[in-house]
């Protein structure tokens, strides 16, 4: 997906987005029923600040010596019997995951869902080498048959409604129409059932790796993930670098937070804890088991005054609480990853030059802040990057030079009266010059100034 | 904690993440409540290694050796967590964690004396040499994936029974 010259345009997306009546419905909903789940799931929780707390002291740690963590990580996955391999960018991850699987004659590839393979556009260079590629989570099924990327990084196809849902299951797989979501459900199981039983392959992400232990650890409610890791005769995992965890030992607390932030459960249905491939006496697992480390920028990133992105655990909370998330959807952020957490990896990830445009989308509101369970300081990392976007000189000129006018007229009550004067007096023409974006839809401003009502 | 508060924080729970849960004392209540649970004649995945799967086998005329072809799996899990109401199921001594995955009714047995009362109890235990696979199990199979509308029995069991025994 990098690599596009031309910049992402959010503006226009977003400008779209909002006329959507549909996308605005399903966001509103989605929010209404996260936020509140969310606030339910934390209320009977005795001591939640000090859980952040040591949620948060433990993503530090690891941050301060990724390196070493990594390097542990590797020999203890290795000594459990699973081969690792480290990838530097995606075009590097995804041919080691072509070969491995080319090498082994996987045609019929199951997939649970995984935000780094969706960064690194996994699918489309499996399926270019001629490999059935299948997303088995419903959300990523739904929006797999539809063409589409994910909109949320926990429920991807939270933009779509029932019926949207009932048309392309009844058109793409020739069941009777419903609209009903147990009936849709149903018809996934059946479907995919059969994909699992036959596939020579599973891929799957990971929420988390230990340490000291190799395992990968992963929260899934479906059971696809189940599936998808322990089912086919090989397993192939990719996660991002970053995701350790120092020992299994450190888990209680990101088990209590991790779901409650992302869909308001008190826990999944299923946390897997995988270490190796099958051994000998084992009834379960995958009798190979391959782990692909992907950097793709994250160990410049942890060089840099960003770098404190890296403790996010990928809840989603960040966006279901943003007021601009909220209102146009995932799709307008135009990468993989939308919201606070969303626009700054991309921003890092993509580089300036190409995401520019979404730095803007933020109201720096910290409501991302109040709800991000290992305190990533969001707003401070989006302000870093609306400076280095001004330092770089991919800022609007129009935008600074109006903004350079303003500080000197609201510097002075003199030209201040006399701006909010001539603002009243000849808004129609203000309306024209700052253009559709801004000015177009801001309501006129009052006769008399609230300067001269108040007292 | 004491044992029986234990039990039944770890039922409440398990009840709230929509598993039926039930105590029993003794093998003669464990085979009534079997009885009750798992339909009668239904093919049944019930693996026979401990104690307790060796006193329900007999219960099941029609069991199958592979949990793939089975519409219900019995067995006795490591053990429970109390604080979230989930069973814990480890890939430890041969067992087959699949057996708790593809059929779609899971019935697990834990033995009063394997309730931890938290995350962190169980994990002090695994942590420091974890078997292949360990899987906390809560509920039957979810997803809310379709406007965020919760529907049970995706991939996983739609329907998990778990009993004290």
């Amino acid at each position: 997906m990098s690599g596009a010259q031309t910049s992402l345009s959010f503006r226009s997306n977003a400008g779209k987005a909002v006329g959507n009546q549909k996308l605005r419905a399903a966001m509103k909903h989605a929010a209404d029923t996260f936020g509140t789940k969310r606030i339910d799931a934390f209320a009977p929780v005795a001591d939640v600040e000090a859980m952040r707390d040591r949620a948060s002291a433990i993503r530090e740690e690891v941050l301060k010596n990724l390196p070493r963590y990594v390097d542990q990580f590797v020999a203890s996955a290795t000594r459990a019997g699973a081969t690792v391999h480290r990838a530097k960018d995606a075009t590097v991850a995804k041919e080691i995951i072509r070969k491995i699987l080319a090498d082994r004659g996987a045609r019929r590839i199951v997939k649970g869902k995984s935000m780094v393979s969706e960064e690194v556009d996994l699918n489309a260079h499996l399926e270019a080498a001629g490999m059935e590629v299948v997303e088995t989570d419903l959300g990523e099924y739904i929006i797999q048959l539809e063409g589409e990327a994910p909109s949320h990084i926990i429920v991807p196809a939270i933009h779509k409604d029932r019926r949207q849902v009932g048309k392309l299951f009844s058109e793409r797989l020739g069941v009777p129409y419903s609209d009903d979501p147990q009936v849709l459900t149903r018809t996934a199981r059946k479907v995919l059932r059969e994909k699992f039983l036959s596939a020579d392959a599973g891929v799957s992400g990971a929420n988390f790796a230990a340490a000291d232990t190799g395992s990968l650890v992963l929260f899934t409610n479906e059971g696809n993930g189940r599936m998808v890791t322990t089912v086919p005769p090989l397993h192939v995992a990719i996660l991002s670098i970053e995701k350790m965890i120092p020992s299994l030992a450190d888990f209680p607390d990101f088990i209590r937070l991790l779901p409650r932030s992302a869909t308001g459960q008190t826990i999944t249905s299923y946390v897997s804890v995988i270490t190796g491939p099958r051994k000998p006496g084992d009834a379960t697992g995958a009798k190979e088991l391959h782990i692909v480390l992907l950097d793709n920028g994250r160990t410049e990133i942890l060089g840099g005054e960003s770098r404190d992105i890296l403790k996010c655990i990928r809840c989603g909370a960040c966006m279901n609480v943003c007021p601009v998330y909220r209102t146009v959807g995932g799709h307008a952020y135009g990468w993989t990853y939308p919201g606070p957490m969303g626009l700054i990896l991309t921003t890092l990830l993509t580089g300036m030059a190409k995401s520019h445009p979404v730095v803007d989308a933020s109201t720096l509101c910290g409501a991302c802040v109040d709800v991000c369970p290992v305190r990533v300081p969001l707003v401070d990392i989006i302000l870093q990057l609306r400076r280095r976007k001004v330092r770089e000189g991919f800022s609007d000129p129009k935008e600074k030079a109006g903004m350079a006018l303003f500080g000197k007229v609201a510097a002075s009550p003199a030209l201040f009266a006399l701006g909010q004067r001539l603002a009243g007096r000849f808004w129609p023409v203000v309306r024209v010059l700052g253009g559709k974006d801004v000015a177009g839809r801001m309501p006129a401003p009052a006769k008399t100034p609230f300067r001269r009502k108040a007292p | 904690m004491s044992g029986p508060d234990l039990s039944a924080r770890f039922l409440g729970n398990a009840a709230a993440a929509a598993a039926g849960a039930h105590s029993v004392s003794g093998t003669g209540d464990l085979l009534a409540a079997l009885g009750r649970i798992v339909p009668a004649g239904s093919p049944v995945y019930c693996p026979g290694l401990t104690e307790l799967e060796k006193a329900a086998a007999p219960l099941f005329p029609n069991r199958v050796a592979d949990c793939m072809a089975a519409e219900v799996t019995v067995e006795e899990v490591f053990g429970a967590i109390a604080e979230t109401g989930t069973i814990v199921c480890v890939s430890e001594g041969g067992r087959a964690v699949q057996a708790g995955l593809l059929p779609a009714h899971h019935v697990a047995i834990v033995r009063r004396d394997r309730i931890f009362a938290t995350l962190d109890d169980l994990l002090a235990v695994v942590a420091g040499a974890p078997p292949t696979n360990i899987t906390l199990v809560t509920g039957p199979s979810r997803t809310a994936d379709i406007e965020l509308t919760l529907a049970i029995g995706v991939h996983g069991p739609e329907r998990l029974d778990v009993i004290v025994a």
